[in-house]
């Protein structure tokens, strides 16, 4: 008979709810019970409606503690997380995220106010986790952490896409529009500190990132180069500009119908965070939590492993032209290699 | 933060822990280093964000020879960013035989050695956006670069260097974001420095006094003050300061303003490759991260030492665009498009006698006749130049059956009767102009004679092809006058030394005699070396950067330590 205390896992289909789930399954002391909207065929994942406060309250009732990974629209994160805290389970460890900062610069600890514009996902963020704090002032045992732009295998966000916008070569090196501050928690440091904080003190919040002084644009270099999607592209500031207000758009609109490196989008909050001077403190978490950074290399190898060949169709990732084209007397010669 | 003194009150008085004069690469690189290090910055620029007229004017001064060295205003931007504004961006780091004290270069020798300025490269590259610190041609792009001429393996010269190129970055555009969102940094526009205040005894600067562009006087204190005007305008400051020390800042030993140099470079000779044209490669590869990558003709340092020779590079080029006898219709289409290019450019890709309506005639002929390829040529320059962001570098055209010029760009030697003085006219504010004399020396020939002989034996040797000089260039010093002093790089004149004696700045950058002045730029280069100056502007920048943090780090440790003591 398993005696390992039983966690909940919610949002468990997601990227994160996933890694999470498979770190519990090996875990000395803890047993996952996964859940998300639909259950798993296999069995390894149970229904639950995380709105449904009925559903929560019967979900929660045998638990030990409760691991918020839900993500989704922003009305029901708030009615989910509201239902959750009135639950009351006996601990919950909250994801939260760094968008809890909005517009913030400079070094950023977890005592920064939120500076507008926050956005309609950090605001509701912010929302959840007022909700959390209340049931910890009622008692409750919680731990929020806010992780950065989560990278690693399964990122659909920071890393499938990032890496097709390289190799589509619209992301490459972007000047002044990505002297932003890269903070990237690397799915394994994320995972780790999740299970630290099952048995952290209550009451923490914790930024959890794994790179530190990276610049948007060092990391869209090295990326590159680890995908061979090279050589990087020079991005003209006017480019930026009309993927993000005249193309992002009509990318969008196309995703809804095909899914395709072409819809992918390069948003105008994307391209404001590429170029935020914001630099995620983590000290926190590292004494607390014992948050021990993967080198990036390691990051950056690990994810491109996951991604594996170059879907087919993509663009080559050799140079077109390099010099002028070959004349009559004129040549200025074709790169050949 | 970016403010212009015309904001000030009149007469302010600013304070700050470091103040920097000039916002050139120098100068931003200074303030972008030392304000991560947590020092409070303040950044004086005679300019605005983009150059005008007015603020140009104060450049203006006399040549002693105009034919050898351009107009003082030529090749110098007042404005934040200052000449990476208009440079061309070729990087390429110092060699290690720079640094040494060489016996048969008079006044070589730097009191560093080149590995604390190598230390810096790889940083220095990536604010000039010129890559990663490679400069192997076998290195910096995956499989090696093709050769520059297949099968050529001179005896005295190295194949293997590579110039990296900048996009090319103007400083001020590229930084301007980060330097107004430092909180501890402020760029102060239209300010132009007139003087720099000794105290009554002369042992540290206590003030700089500065005009705003309505002229009006204010003044900054500091604790350090750091001159990145420029190897010409930091000596026109340093001699103009003169009223505790009477023959300028740093001036004792008469050195401030000698020993200028620029380089000894130009155009010249006929290289006939044999062979067809897949034997030469003189155009860019790309290394991985985007740059331009190139290769050049390095006469290596054994060869300089032995034969008692300066530092000297080749690159292959297309024949010189104002003999339309080249029937090539890039070629002429450039020389047509010629009152469209900046003074700074047109100089090197046209010059010569003034056209002739003949002469127009025959390069319109060209670029006729020539259609198909001159066509080819402005498309390629448009989307890879003009629209580009990494910009395609320079003109590569393909000559007619493999009959190249030769670029060369030499190290000029120290020659103390080369020199920046105060001129007898002044400014709009009463300040001297300068007087430029620029001297080359029979050394400076003989080291572009002696690569050129070497090369055309190593050529010959070989079997590769054959060099000659036309009749009107057998005489290199001919050659060498045409081109004259190379545009922009003004090296040397606040040169660094071991002592006082010898230099007008030590290994620091600190100007001997004053304990908080010290020269950023190269016109502390003790020697000018083959390159290009700006990469290790930027490189002696940051290093510089390091012992200000340190310095200042000190006194605010000595003046926490005074608070407590006069608090008891």
């Amino acid at each position: 008979m398993d005696t390992r205390t039983p966690v909940l896992v919610l949002g468990a289909s997601g990227f994160i709810g996933s890694h999470v789930v498979a770190a519990l399954s090996s875990h000395p002391a803890y047993r996952p019970i996964a859940a998300s909207r639909k259950a798993a065929a296999d069995g390894s994942r149970v229904a639950l409606d995380a709105t449904n406060p009925d559903a929560v309250r019967a979900a929660v009732r045998e638990v030990g503690a409760v691991v918020n990974c839900l993500a989704g629209g922003e009305g029901a994160m708030t009615r989910a997380t509201t239902a959750l805290c009135e639950a009351n389970p006996a601990r919950i460890v909250h994801l939260s995220s760094m968008a809890v900062y909005g517009a913030a610069t400079g070094t950023v600890r977890e005592d920064h106010t939120p500076v507008q514009p926050v956005g309609g996902y950090g605001q509701a963020k912010i929302d959840a986790e007022a909700i959390v704090r209340r049931y910890a002032d009622a008692g409750g045992q919680a731990v929020i952490l806010r992780p950065t732009c989560v990278f690693g295998p399964g990122s659909s966000q920071w890393t499938t896409r990032i890496a097709r916008l390289l190799q589509a070569r619209r992301l490459g090196d972007l000047g002044s529009a990505g002297d932003g501050g890269c903070n990237l928690a690397f799915i394994d440091d994320l995972v780790d500190t999740v299970i630290a904080s099952l048995d952290a003190p209550s009451g923490g919040v914790f930024n959890i990132s794994s790179s530190a002084e990276l610049t948007w644009n060092q990391f869209l270099l090295r990326f590159a180069r680890a995908l061979d999607a090279t050589p990087v592209r020079r991005i003209p500031a006017r480019m930026l500009r009309l993927e993000t207000k005249l193309l992002a758009p009509a990318r969008r609109i196309g995703s809804k119908l095909v899914k395709s490196p072409v819809t992918e989008a390069i948003t105008p909050s994307l391209a404001a965070l590429f170029a935020q001077d914001i630099w995620i403190d983590c000290s926190a978490a590292t004494a607390e939590l014992g948050l021990r950074p993967t080198p990036l290399d390691r990051m950056i190898d690990t994810s491109v492993r996951w991604l594996g060949p170059r879907p087919p169709g993509a663009p080559d990732a050799r140079p077109r032209t390099r010099v002028a084209r070959p004349g009559a007397a004129v040549t200025a010669g074709q790169a050949g290699r | 933060m970016i403010l212009h003194a015309d904001e000030l009150p009149p007469g302010a008085t600013l304070s700050a822990e470091i103040c920097i004069v000039g916002g050139g690469p120098a100068g931003i690189t200074l303030a972008l280093t030392l304000a991560r290090f947590g020092h409070d910055i303040l950044l004086l620029e005679s300019g605005d964000l983009e150059a005008n007229d007015a603020t140009q004017a104060l450049n203006a001064g006399e040549v002693a020879d105009e034919t050898l060295h351009s107009p003082p205003d030529k090749y110098r931007v007042r404005c934040l960013g200052g000449a990476t504004s208009i440079w061309g961006g070729r990087c390429m780091p110092f060699n290690p035989i720079d640094f040494e004290a060489r016996p048969f270069v008079p006044h070589s020798g730097w009191p560093i050695g080149y590995e604390e300025v190598e230390r810096h490269y790889p940083a220095a590259n990536a604010l000039c956006e010129a890559g990663e610190y490679e400069y192997d041609a076998r290195l910096a792009v995956s499989g090696g670069m093709r050769p520059l001429i297949a099968g050529f393996a001179p005896m005295h010269f190295d194949m293997n260097g590579i110039e990296r190129f900048s996009c090319p970055t103007h400083f001020g555009d590229r930084y301007r974001a980060r330097l107004r969102s430092l909180p501890n940094v402020r760029v102060l526009l239209r300010s132009t420095v007139v003087r720099l205040a000794a105290s009554s005894d002369g042992a540290r600067i206590t003030q700089v006094e500065a005009r705003d562009s309505k002229d009006r006087p204010f003044t900054v204190t500091a604790d350090q003050f750091v001159v990145a005007a420029g190897g010409i305008e930091t000596a026109r400051l340093l001699l103009a300061s003169h009223d505790v020390h009477a023959a300028g800042l740093g001036n004792a030993e008469d050195l401030v303003g000698r020993f200028y140099m620029c380089h000894i470079a130009g155009t010249a000779g006929a290289l006939k490759v044999v062979g067809g044209r897949e034997t030469v490669w003189h155009g860019y590869d790309v290394a991985w991260d985007g740059t331009y990558c190139r290769r050049r003709i390095a006469l290596r340092p054994d060869v300089q030492r032995q034969r008692g020779v300066g530092n000297v590079i080749f690159r292959l080029h297309h024949p010189r665009i104002a003999d339309p006898a080249h029937e090539t219709g890039p070629l002429s289409a450039i020389f047509l498009a010629q009152r469209f290019i900046s003074y700074e450019y047109a100089k090197r890709l046209v010059s010569d006698a003034p056209p002739t309506p003949g002469l127009w005639l025959r390069h319109g002929f060209n670029a006729v006749r020539d259609a198909g390829s001159t066509v080819r040529f402005l498309t390629h320059w448009l989307r890879h130049r003009t629209l580009a962001a990494r910009k395609f570098p320079s003109v590569i055209i393909r000559p007619r059956r493999n009959l190249f010029s030769l670029d060369f760009h030499a190290e000029q030697v120290p020659n103390p009767d080369s020199r920046i003085t105060l001129g007898n006219s002044v400014d709009r504010f009463g300040n001297p102009q300068v007087r430029i004399d620029w001297r080359y020396t029979r050394q400076d020939v003989d080291t572009v004679l002696q690569a050129f002989n070497l090369l055309r034996g190593d050529l010959a040797e070989q079997g590769v092809g054959t060099l000659t000089l036309a009749p009107n260039e057998q005489d290199i010093e001919t050659v060498v006058r045409r081109d004259g002093a190379y545009g922009g790089h003004h090296i040397g004149t606040a040169r660094m030394g071991a002592s006082a004696a010898t230099g007008v700045v030590d290994r620091h950058g600190k100007v001997f005699g004053l304990s908080n002045l010290f020269v950023a730029g190269s016109a502390i280069f003790p020697t000018s070396s083959q390159a290009n100056p700006t990469l290790t502007i930027v490189a002696m920048s940051l290093r510089l950067a390091e012992h200000l943090r340190d310095v200042a780090g000190r006194v605010a440790r000595v003046r926490t330590a005074v608070e407590a003591v006069s608090a008891d």
